[in-house]
């Protein structure tokens, strides 16, 4: 029990600038392949998702796979990347067995509904017990305070340069 | 041999002097209530006479070292027999006296000893926390059951008073589990060891066992949706702590809706800082090069104040988690000499669970520096506002030595 809190905190003090090489490095090439021409609101769209799907995933890969909602994000990725419509198709039939064997396993709880909202919001959260949902959603909580505090202050040096 | 019994439960449980005399005063009275008893009393004392010295350089020495006590109450073990053979002798010279007499001080002398032990595992267990008091509970125990099997032994007729007898020592097994139940795995293994030589004789302290507390279930069912239950929680507590404004609310329901409102909000805030980032039109091309070596780092100096004033509003919030845990650590690492590591390991962990956060994100402060190569200025421009803003928020410089003690005692564990 020991063990595992030394190493998620040596590990959480690199996840910071793990975090922080990967993300600057995804917006640099953002920026390099896609340079700001127009304020149009499309044009303005397009590199939010992107730079939204950047920090994401450069967050994931912080991670690395070590946690379940970074895989269920990196697989995300994975899945958008090759766009097998196949592959879509027998992961959403899992994920709806999955859903299907949680409601019947899950419902006794009395939180039973805000847990499925919790289970919603964290990535990966479809397919997993109480439990383990409250134990990554800490890990995630953990994770999504690192990563603002670094995209606000890349924001703001930005905005000061 | 109710004088010889007695001597040899205080002696077995490792009871200090002090409570040893209580228990004996307590005889003593329980004793005065039977004076018509009182030459039979008398004839005995003459012959146990000869016991206190024993007893009491047993005591002696397992009041030096416990676990030499140990040793000790495992030699003394095989008395019970020693024990029976000593009654039979008792009880043959008395047979005068009527068996019913007889039997009822033999009752009551067992009651009284089937009591002492609970004071005396609560001394223990105080006293000697970890390994000790299982050893301990399981010595005392073993001593009850001897207690009650010799009592049957003796007389099988009188179910009330068997009753009585297994009342209180369950009522001392009660006292004995409500106490653990404050402590950790290690006792409640120890609890549960009981519990398993009661049903059966096997021991096996190194599981982690629950136990089923008085009038809960007991089938395998609903002990482990105990286990979930306790799992949910307590981690229900960690997200407690991480989720800031949680810990004034009560209530699971609550805690769930904080908890998704805090991870909404951090999403939006992404999302929202995403966009600006979008929004904000960084002219790169001519620095791409030196984004690395001068934007990066004055970014980062830059956030440092923001984080150490977040920081500070994360330690303000555990610095009521600090205390306790700086007194934990402290108590700790005076108990470690005596404890087996085991035991302090786990209260460290299980106590202060917030301190891996703070001290992650006070350290990253330090590590973070290593492996970006700061310019030695820059280092000073971010000194200046760490300081300032430990300084401003009153963040006391003690609790991280504190936590630092505390780490290096778990790495040192």
């Amino acid at each position: 029990m020991n063990n595992p809190k030394l190493l998620s905190l040596n590990s959480t003090t690199s996840l910071i600038s793990r975090f922080t090489r990967g993300f600057i490095q995804a917006l640099i090439r953002i920026n390099k392949q896609r340079p700001v021409t127009s304020s149009s609101p499309r044009e303005m769209y397009i590199r939010h998702r992107r730079i939204k799907s950047a920090a994401d995933k450069s967050m994931a890969l912080a991670v690395r796979s070590r946690r379940n909602w970074s895989r269920a994000v990196l697989a995300r990725f994975r899945k958008k990347r090759r766009r097998h419509v196949l592959v879509r198709r027998i992961t959403t039939c899992a994920m709806k067995k999955r859903g299907l064997e949680n409601k019947k396993s899950g419902h006794k709880e009395a939180s039973h509904g805000q847990a499925n909202e919790l289970r919603r919001l964290v990535p990966g959260g479809e397919a997993m017990d109480l439990c383990s949902l409250l134990e990554e959603t800490a890990h995630y909580l953990k994770c999504l305070n690192t990563q603002v505090q670094v995209m606000r202050c890349v924001a703001d040096s930005y905005s000061t340069i | 041999m109710m004088d010889r019994t007695i001597p040899e439960m205080f002696h077995c449980t490792d009871l200090t002097v002090l409570e040893r005399q209580k228990a004996r005063l307590n005889w003593q009275q329980e004793h005065l209530q039977q004076q018509q008893q009182q030459s039979f009393f008398s004839e005995l004392s003459g012959v146990f006479s000869s016991v206190p010295s024993y007893q009491s350089g047993g005591g002696f020495i397992s009041g030096a070292d416990s676990e030499l006590g140990e040793v000790l109450a495992r030699a003394v073990k095989p008395d019970p027999g020693l024990e029976n053979g000593w009654s039979d002798m008792g009880f043959g010279p008395c047979g005068g006296y009527g068996s019913g007499s007889g039997f009822e001080l033999n009752y009551t002398l067992s009651g009284t000893s089937s009591c002492p032990p609970s004071v005396a595992a609560e001394a223990t267990v105080m006293e000697v926390k970890d390994k000790m008091s299982s050893a301990v509970g399981r010595e005392s125990f073993k001593k009850r059951k001897a207690d009650k099997a010799q009592c049957p032994k003796v007389v099988d007729k009188d179910n009330t008073k068997e009753k009585r007898i297994k009342g209180s020592a369950e009522e001392g097994d009660s006292k004995i589990t409500e106490q653990n139940n404050s402590l950790i795995n290690r006792e409640t293994s120890a609890d549960t060891s009981k519990d398993n030589s009661k049903a059966s004789e096997v021991q096996k302290p190194d599981y982690i066992h629950v136990r089923a507390r008085r009038g809960e279930a007991t089938d395998s069912h609903s002990i482990a949706e105990r286990v979930r239950r306790e799992k949910i929680s307590e981690r229900m507590k960690y997200l407690q702590e991480l989720v800031p404004g949680c810990n004034k609310i009560t209530g699971k329901a609550g805690m769930l809706d904080e908890i998704i409102n805090y991870v909404q909000s951090l999403q939006r805030q992404v999302e929202f800082l995403s966009m600006k980032l979008a929004a904000v039109n960084p002219r790169l091309e001519f620095n791409i090069d030196n984004f690395f070596s001068k934007d990066v780092f004055p970014a980062c100096a830059a956030t440092f104040p923001t984080i150490g004033m977040s920081l500070s509003a994360i330690t303000d919030s555990a610095y009521l988690q600090f205390n306790p845990a700086n007194q934990v650590v402290s108590c700790c690492g005076l108990d470690m000499s005596i404890n087996p590591p085991d035991m302090g390991l786990r209260r460290t962990v299980s106590v202060p669970v917030s301190i891996p956060e703070t001290i992650m994100d006070s350290s990253c402060f330090a590590q973070l520096q290593p492996p970006s190569t700061w310019d030695a200025d820059l280092q000073n421009l971010y000194n200046v506002p760490f300081e300032h803003g430990t300084s401003s928020s009153s963040f006391p410089f003690q609790p991280y030595t504190g936590t630092i003690e505390g780490s290096i005692l778990k790495v040192e564990m």
